[in-house]
């Protein structure tokens, strides 16, 4: 079976765009992936489009505006991880042999949708008596304290290392550095978590080409990186009430991911997490086998998390400092590893790094333990 | 309140109102293996069995964690309490918080079901929706 290969990343800039939609941020973000492949547009076989709330046919959209016409496109919804899971069905087509070049978009234009705290599906029991996303991370929050005795200065200097980060990134929503105090004294969300906690509301979109050997020997000239592994998993029924502090969901994900590539936890260089709320990367690098249990707040205390620390967490910014276009997310993950692992991160590089993952997670139904996981593993 | 006064449950699938007031969450009890479920589901996810019965829970559990929620959607006034309550058949509830000051609120604290007026009907009927408060607490 062939290995997969991604050669050519694109990003737009993430942030407020009320000037273009979401077909003009992903038609940006795969021009811009084909002219980093340097490959002719034709040679692309397949298409995967992650999108939440941008209807029907998107892909079709973004396609019909490049001239790109009758090629196989799937548009993929699952919540947050959406763009996550287009790059691993675009993996799949490769690994099986079907196509030797496809591309993965994730797109999202959610200005001219939201504002403010987004809620499960309306339908769902939960969201019937007030439950909100950041709702539900506060509680999660509040029982890690309660649990590990985490304060909230503690959790406060996860959006400041990750919004220094997102300063250093040109495409990032937020450019600017903030303070503890800062975060402290934002508007209240739901307690614990403030503003800073959150992550905002983006437009962004985000693409990759993924290559099998065959294409890779082909195009790539020395600056392919392999993904090694692509996995994806959907929450187990609660059979029992489990702990909000803990995520089995991601961990089996991650296992999965770690199995298929044969890179330990602690081989990880760098990671992109999902960090949609600050206790969320808690609670993600945890369930990760990245950092033990209950330890996270005192490393990130010690400067381990830092891109010039141990191991890195959220370079690019993450999900609180580069923002959060929901389908667009887990492609911008990715687009971040490869830049990474290039060595095309400017004033954010992590200086060595070899194996890079990212890690998404999303949506909400009752009694379940988190919706869709996703799991990426590069290796250069 | 004469039972007249009782609106209709404002999800009857989740929410057993009669008319005397009284009510329950309703799920499913494995006939099989014995867990439950919320909400009521078609087969265990425990065991795969479809044998599965609508049971009644109890109304009394302990408070696993909570939030002061500040900003929601235009559905629901700001700010309110919002707690995962724990029943002793081994289902976590999620549930407003009323007769308690956000700031008496704490982890572990015993909790009562209460049925409460809830939103209205597409007709304008008022609905009776649930909450909890801290058992501790006498209404009325």
């Amino acid at each position: 079976m062939t290995d997969v290969h991604i050669l050519g990343v694109g990003m737009t800039r993430f942030g407020k765009h009320p000037e273009s939609d979401a077909t003009d941020l992903g038609s940006a973000a795969l021009r811009e992936a084909i002219t980093d492949a340097a490959i002719d547009p034709r040679a692309l076989e397949a298409v995967y489009v992650g999108h939440v709330f941008q209807g029907m046919v998107t892909g079709q959209r973004i396609l019909a505006q490049v001239g790109l016409a009758g090629l196989p496109l799937a548009n993929v919804e699952n919540a947050c991880s959406s763009g996550a899971t287009a790059i691993r069905e675009a993996s799949l087509a490769i690994r099986a042999g079907e196509n030797d070049v496809v591309i993965a978009i994730g797109t999202e234009h959610l200005t001219n949708k939201f504002s403010g705290a987004l809620t499960p599906d309306p339908s769902d029991p939960e969201a019937a008596v007030g439950a909100t996303m950041p709702g539900i991370y506060a509680m999660r929050a509040r029982r890690y304290m309660e649990e590990f005795g985490m304060t909230r200065e503690q959790l406060a200097a996860i959006p400041v290392k990750n919004k220094a980060n997102a300063a250093r990134n040109p495409l990032a929503h937020f450019r600017k550095e903030i303070t503890i105090k800062d975060v402290l004294e934002s508007r209240p969300i739901a307690d614990p978590l403030n503003l800073h906690d959150c992550s905002p509301v983006t437009d962004g979109a985000a693409a990759v080409i993924l290559m099998s050997d065959t294409a890779a020997q082909k195009y790539a000239n020395g600056r392919a990186v392999r993904l090694a592994a692509s996995t994806l998993r959907s929450g187990s029924v609660d059979v029992e009430p489990t702990s909000m502090t803990y995520e089995p969901l991601t961990w089996e994900t991650a296992r999965e991911a770690y199995e298929k590539s044969g890179i330990g936890p602690d081989e990880v260089d760098f990671a992109e997490v999902h960090d949609c709320f600050s206790i969320a990367e808690v609670l993600r690098v945890e369930g990760l086998g990245l950092f033990e249990q209950g330890s996270y707040p005192w490393a990130v205390e010690r400067g381990e998390a830092n891109i010039d620390g141990r191991l890195p967490i959220n370079p690019s910014g993450g999900l609180l400092g580069k923002g959060h276009p929901l389908g667009g997310t887990g492609v911008a993950q990715v687009v971040e590893l490869v830049r990474q692992l290039r060595g095309e991160a400017g004033d954010r590089q992590i200086e060595g790094a070899r194996v890079g993952l990212a890690h998404c997670r999303g949506g909400k139904a009752v009694g379940i333990e988190g919706a869709a996981c996703t799991v990426q593993i590069l290796i250069r | 309140m004469t039972a007249a006064a009782i609106g209709a449950s404002f999800r009857p699938n989740e929410l057993e109102v009669r008319p005397d007031g009284s009510g329950n969450l309703l799920g499913s009890l494995c006939r099989s293996c014995g867990a439950h479920f919320f909400p009521i589901r078609e087969a265990c996810a425990g065991c795969l069995s479809e044998d599965l019965k609508t049971v009644r829970f109890a109304t009394e559990g302990t408070l696993y964690t909570y939030t002061i929620v500040r900003q929601s959607t235009p559905a629901f006034e700001v700010p309110y309490a919002l707690g995962y309550v724990d029943l002793p058949e081994g289902v976590r509830i999620m549930g407003q918080i009323t007769g308690v000051e956000f700031s008496d609120i704490s982890i572990g604290m015993p909790m009562v079901l209460v049925l409460e007026p809830f939103g209205t009907s597409e007709a304008g009927d008022a609905l009776t929706g649930y909450r909890f408060r801290p058992a501790d607490v006498t209404s009325d």
